[in-house]
């Protein structure tokens, strides 16, 4: 399709929707506002996608005009944020190992199932990175998983280069030399441009050249991000896959910008851990197992709990499939691993949106934020909670009453077992709520402590 | 958890008291079970635990008792405690049965489990490749699992006998029931491997039938009629010559004695299943199931009971990928409402979860969080027939439960500390 | 370097010749070998004394050795050097495991491993220098059952054969499963041996493979079987004690795990030679074993026999278990203790000298003797030089 005639035919409706959904008002049994106490019975109020007001619904007038979402018997929290992903673009890692000058920008598919899942799970903030695969991968970007174009979904651009020391061929030195030595190599490059330049500069001094010449020579559109990086205008992302790379990555993070993100096996590293000052962020696998060479037992070791024993603040990921692509799961993993809820909470909605630099946007619900708020049949910690509705800066992008892939799981199995005669039964997948029952896993809703 | 002997003097003697207290039944058990050690003498009560007790409602503020290696009793605060009972508080905490995972892929080296030479093997005992210290079982204990059925591989058309085995103990005692089942399997996966006409050297012994669906059903078809055949043939003539063990063992499916467990995924798989042992007269026992709701009034219309492998996957893993089947979240909510016997299980999918994750994903996608955990404890008692030693707490049945940090549905659930005939199996 | 003794009265590998040719015996003359410490078993230690040696044998030993043949002999006297008997491997296949297994059939009892011996294979050459005088040769671990194996003897030059039939092997291990050929799981090769034993006990016209079969349930021929990991184990105790058999079993990497039913039923063990930096569990295994009472020998690289049984000692095991494990113990299991493994009166003169304790891995190794002659080493130069006629010589040792 002409991209013209896509934009064309988008832009009025992006309009009118804007219009119409001005002002919108969340009526919520429960807000866990993350950052702020949480709210009974209470109203966010969203003027022009920013949230103007998070209180009781005593303290505040609806105003008649604004579009209201009864969600009076559900919980209401900010949308998650994810720091960390590889996911929605195919593939997402580039074959060739040393490509700083690509971005993601170029591979989101915004059609991609993986956008779609992200908004069932309730999330609401993504940063895209390439994969694990590439020593030096390029450039990342934020983005909301909705939207049709990867401008409609972009929040923030040219996030950060991504990194990673995940051993190709088995050899971890390997790697490390590597990626050391592109990073000389951009040094050296960027040391000989600034010689070029100095000694333009001195013959200009001299004489030789005309006072009124400039230097015209440019940094190579194809090292541009990368020479950015080794000077600290662009934050790094290095991804470690193991105890024996962190060592590494500890002495890098001293003369480069570098936000590490933590891969499993990292029990080994106790002590090295500690060291770490800022956030860090792990992998979406949090547990493994592993075997003791002598006595044949396996032990359990749990990455968010290594890191909350060793003092070192954390963001969770989330896996593209299997169970730790629900939130709920991370979250539970944690929370059998010895972290509070509140740790665990904040790990998928401030600490990553600090991270992302996007704390004044994103992660909470406070008056100034983003509108993104999702409703929640429950406590977002258990297993029987569904997403019902997300809403991203004002909008409805999301409601599971029309998701077509959970119609597939549950409502397309019940249709088909209905007998032929009998009018199928209306289409609803399990109700939160009720097997909630005396089943005290929904017990205590969301306090976020 | 404190653990508060009330008055260790008074122990031992009470201990004597309890001994002549217990039922006969019950001391003869435990005499014939040379495990009754020193350790087992005393009574534990547990108490202000919420209660789970498998089949009936919960406790909010129950107590459980347990002595010998057998519960002595289960109820709310009001029970009694034995005078010189050690007494664990449990407040804060839930007690259900151990878990019973009624298809465990575990405890052999996968290449064991198929005897590959010959399509029906129905004499091998999977009994034979178990290893009672393999990673699985230790793995298993640490999630709440005390007893797991593990049957031969899907390999074969007819594997051989499952054997029901507790996840601890020592070799022998660990071992519930040696032929608790006879495993057939249906659909792509037996005939994998062998080789049609001009797929190679024909000298092969997979040179062989099946290499189709049909040739699967042929398979157990013909070998349920010579155990049909020998058993009116013996049945004639007392003095007959014994049919071979395999025939015997297909005998015993016949007269009811053993449980058949077919391996249907697909569909189609499914009413072949339903089909043959509507054909044999034997109980309808489907195992993996995945494409059951699909069929699902059919199984409930044969009373048929369906293991469920893995329901938090929502695709199947391994070789029985290519089966043909594309498991639905809804299927165990649409089987629940037509009062098909449903049993969780972890199952041959690569993707399964810990059991009481299965349980809370069944919980999750539709099943009451009572019935998804009788899926995985009274359920498959019953069907492996073991339900007059564990699945449930109740008097004179084994001390086989688990202490959860809060209620096991709950992703956040720990088994604090796994009880296998009342011995610690796992304390974390 | 390997020097063949040259004045040794015999020419090198002619000891099938003496077998073949009586009148060769009586030119071959006695040797006198004495030494300060002379074990003749692990439990029998006699010091600064001596053995007769005879036709290859052991013929008299220390006191009972009569004056006249005592004078009448060639003396060879090791000084402070301690002799032991030499090592017997119990179980092997020379390195060549595809020529002892017939694998196109997995049941295949009643062939004979020493049609498969070459006596002028090279690793029989290397064995001398190792300490090692008899090896039972044994079918690999790739069937089920591997057939009847015997008795070999490294030569200076060539081998031979000492026994052409003297156990039975069998295998559950991994290696006897293969998916070309039946059976392909550990289920099916017990249920091979289930059936094949129980037609053994039952039929009426058996054929000459389950006729060995039958001779293991008699206890006239013992029962060899690889088993390593505890479902092995098992399905090989139960089939022992369901047709009443005491097997050897061979591998037994996790016995631990079944250490009490091995001494009920009466197995033995040949344990994989150790390795240093192996799992503790597995250095431990022979004191283990020592202390529930189940005999167990050593097998695998040649090469680590005394290493073996010096890192067993030094987890745990006492040194008269470990020097039984490289000589009597494996001599037993294969039941020709009264041929090798001991320096007792008719047993083979098979022994290694060495300076020092042999289970200290200082001692250097001095020389090894194969039925009554040098096959590596040095005799001493003192020995050569003595003359026969010396009564009561100073080297004269009692």
């Amino acid at each position: 399709m002409n991209p013209k005639l896509l934009l064309a035919a988008i832009l009025p409706m992006v309009a009118v929707s804007a219009n119409c959904q001005d002002l919108v008002a969340v009526k919520a049994k429960k807000i866990l506002t993350i950052t702020g106490p949480t709210v009974e019975d209470g109203v966010v109020l969203i003027q022009n996608g920013r949230i103007t007001k998070v209180a009781k619904a005593a303290d505040v007038e609806i105003p008649w005009e604004a579009k209201v979402i009864d969600a009076s018997d559900k919980v209401v929290m900010p949308t998650w944020v994810l720091a960390h992903s590889e996911g929605g673009m195919r593939p997402s890692n580039e074959s060739m190992q040393n490509v700083p000058w690509l971005t993601v920008r170029d591979a989101i598919d915004p059609a991609s199932g993986y956008f779609e899942n992200a908004l069932r799970n309730g999330v609401g903030t993504v940063h895209v990175m390439a994969g694990n695969r590439t020593l030096l991968a390029g450039t990342g970007m934020v983005v909301r998983p909705a939207g049709r174009t990867v401008e409609d979904m972009t929040v923030a651009a040219n996030t950060g280069m991504k990194l990673s020391l995940l051993a190709r061929n088995g050899s971890r030195l390997q790697q490390i030399r590597e990626l050391r030595r592109a990073i000389a190599e951009i040094r050296e490059y960027l040391a000989d441009f600034e010689r070029k330049k100095a000694e333009f500069a001195k013959e200009q001094e001299a004489g030789a050249i005309p006072k009124d010449k400039k230097f015209e020579e440019e940094i190579d559109r194809k090292k541009q991000a990368a020479v950015d990086f080794v000077e600290k205008k662009l934050k790094g992302w290095l991804y470690v896959p193991s105890y024996a790379e962190l060592d590494e990555a500890l002495r890098m993070t001293q003369e480069l910008d570098l936000q590490l993100v933590l891969g499993p096996n990292i029990d080994e590293a106790k002590a090295l851990l500690s060291k770490l000052k800022s956030p860090v962020v792990l992998d979406d696998t949090l547990e493994y197992f592993e075997t003791d060479e002598e006595t044949q037992k396996e032990v359990l070791h749990c990455t968010a709990r290594l890191c909350a024993d060793a003092g070192v603040p954390f963001a969770l990921s989330l896996g593209q499939g299997g169970q730790t692509s629900y939130p709920w799961w991370q979250l539970g993993t944690c929370v059998r691993n010895g972290i509070d809820r509140k740790t665990a909470l904040e790990a998928l909605t401030v600490v990553p949106a600090r991270l992302l630099g996007l704390e004044e946007q994103v992660g909470s619900l406070a008056e100034g934020k983003l509108g993104n708020l999702q409703i929640l049949t429950g406590d977002p910690f258990a297993a029987t909670t569904w997403v019902e509705t997300v809403v991203l800066e004002g909008e409805v992008v999301y409601q599971r009453k029309d998701d077509p892939r959970l119609k597939y799981l549950f409502d397309e199995a019940a249709k088909a077992a209905a007998p032929a005669d009998a009018p199928a039964p209306a289409p609803k997948a399990p109700e939160g709520e009720q097997t909630g029952g005396d089943n005290k896993g929904s017990e205590g809703s969301g306090e976020g402590n | 958890m404190i653990r508060t002997p009330n008055s260790a003097a008074l122990a031992a003697a009470v201990t004597l008291a309890l001994a002549v207290a217990v039922t006969a039944q019950q001391n003869a058990a435990a005499q014939q079970d040379g495990r009754a050690a020193a350790g087992k003498q005393t009574v534990t009560a547990y108490t202000h635990a919420r209660i789970l007790p498998g089949g009936k409602p919960a406790i909010a503020d129950g107590v459980l008792v347990v002595g010998n290696g057998k519960v002595l009793a289960v109820g709310d605060a009001t029970l009694r405690i034995p005078d010189g009972a050690v007494v664990v508080d449990c407040s804060g905490k839930t007690i259900t049965p151990g878990l019973i995972d009624a298809a465990f892929a575990g405890g052999a080296s996968a290449n064991d489990l198929n005897e590959q030479s010959e399509e029906v093997t129905p004499a091998l005992r999977v009994l034979d490749s178990l290893d009672p210290e393999a990673p699985a079982f230790a793995r298993a204990r640490r999630d709440g699992v005390t007893t797991v059925h593990v049957m031969p591989g899907t390999r074969n058309v007819i594997g051989g006998l499952g054997c029901v085995v507790k996840t601890a103990g020592d070799p022998t005692s660990m071992i519930v029931k040696q032929d608790a089942s006879l495993r057939i399997t249906l659909g792509a996966e037996p005939s994998m491997g062998n080789r049609s006409i001009g797929g190679g050297p024909p000298e092969s012994m997979y040179y062989r039938r099946p290499t189709t669906r049909m040739g699967v059903v042929w398979e157990v078809r013909r070998a349920f009629y010579d155990a049909k055949e020998a058993l009116q043939m013996t049945q004639g003539a007392p003095n007959a010559s014994p049919p071979s063990e395999g025939v015997e063992i297909l005998t015993r499916v016949l007269q009811g004695k053993l449980t058949a467990v077919t391996t249907a995924r697909s569909e189609q798989d499914l009413r072949t299943a339903l089909r043959i042992a509507d054909e044999f007269g034997y109980e309808t026992v489907i195992d993996e199931a995945q494409d059951a709701y699909l069929v699902a009034d059919e199984l409930a219309q044969k009373k048929a009971t369906v293991l469920l492998g893995a329901p938090s996957a929502e695709q199947v893993g391994g070789t029985a990928g290519s089966d043909g089947a594309s498991p639905r979240s809804g299927t165990v909510r649409a089987l629940a409402e037509r009062s098909v016997r449903v049993v969780v299980t972890t199952g041959t999918n690569a993707l399964a979860l810990p059991l009481v994750r299965e349980a809370m994903f069944a919980n999750r996608n539709g099943l009451g969080p009572q019935q998804a955990l009788d899926a995985v404890t009274v359920e498959p008692a019953r069907l492996l027939g073991i339900d007059d030693r564990t699945g449930r707490l109740a008097a004179g049945l084994d001390a086989d439960f688990v202490i959860w940090s809060t209620d096991p549905l709950d992703p956040a659930a720990v088994a604090e500390s796994v009880h296998i005939d009342g011995n610690p199996a796992f304390t974390r | 370097m390997m020097r063949i003794p040259r004045r040794s009265p015999l020419l090198p590998g002619a000891l099938l010749v003496c077998v073949l040719l009586p009148g060769a015996q009586a030119a071959a003359q006695d040797v006198l070998v004495q030494a300060h410490r002379l074990v003749l078993a692990p439990d029998s230690v006699l010091t600064d004394s001596a053995i007769l040696v005879r036709d290859g044998k052991v013929a008299y030993v220390g006191a009972d050795i009569p004056a006249e043949a005592r004078s009448a002999a060639r003396r060879v006297d090791y000084g402070d050097a301690t002799i032991t008997p030499g090592f017997v491997v119990a179980t092997s296949t020379l390195g060549r495991d595809a020529d002892f297994g017939e694998t196109a059939v997995a049941f295949t009892p009643d062939l004979r491993a020493i049609e498969a011996f070459d006596p002028w294979q090279d690793e029989l050459k290397l064995l001398p220098a190792l300490g090692v005088t008899a090896i039972g040769l044994a079918p690999s671990a790739r069937n089920v059952a591997g057939g009847i194996g015997g008795l070999v003897k490294p030569g200076a030059a060539q081998g031979r054969i000492a026994e052409p039939e003297a156990f039975v092997g069998f295998s559950l291990a991994a290696d006897a499963r293969n998916p070309e050929r039946m059976p392909t799981s550990l289920m099916g090769a017990k249920e091979m041996l289930r059936e094949a034993f129980d037609t053994a006990k039952t039929g009426v016209e058996i054929g000459p493979d389950l006729a060995v079969l039958r001779q293991v349930m008699a206890g006239t021929r013992r029962a060899v079987v690889h088993a390593d990991t505890y479902a092995e184990l098992n399905a090989a105790l139960e089939l022992s004690q369901q047709f009443g058999f005491q097997p050897v079993l061979v591998g037994a990497r996790e016995a631990a795990k079944v250490l009490p039913r091995l001494a009920t039923v009466g197995a033995a063990v040949v344990l994989d030679t150790l390795d240093p930096e192996g799992r503790l569990a597995t250095l431990r295994l022979p004191a283990q074993l020592a202390e529930a009472g189940v005999p167990f020998c050593f097998a695998g690289r040649s090469d680590r026999l005394r290493l073996s049984a010096a890192l067993a000692v030094r987890n745990g095991l006492d040194r008269r278990t470990a020097l039984a494990a490289l000589t009597r113990t494996p001599a037993q299991l294969l039941g020709l203790q009264d041929r090798v493994g001991a320096l007792r009166q008719g047993c083979a003169a098979d022994f290694v000298v060495h300076h020092g304790d042999l289970l200290d891995l200082g001692a250097r190794h001095v020389a090894t003797w194969i039925d009554g002659r040098c096959v590596f080493g040095d005799e001493p130069q003192q020995a050569r030089t003595a003359t026969p006629n010396t009564t009561s010589a100073a080297g004269d040792r009692r």
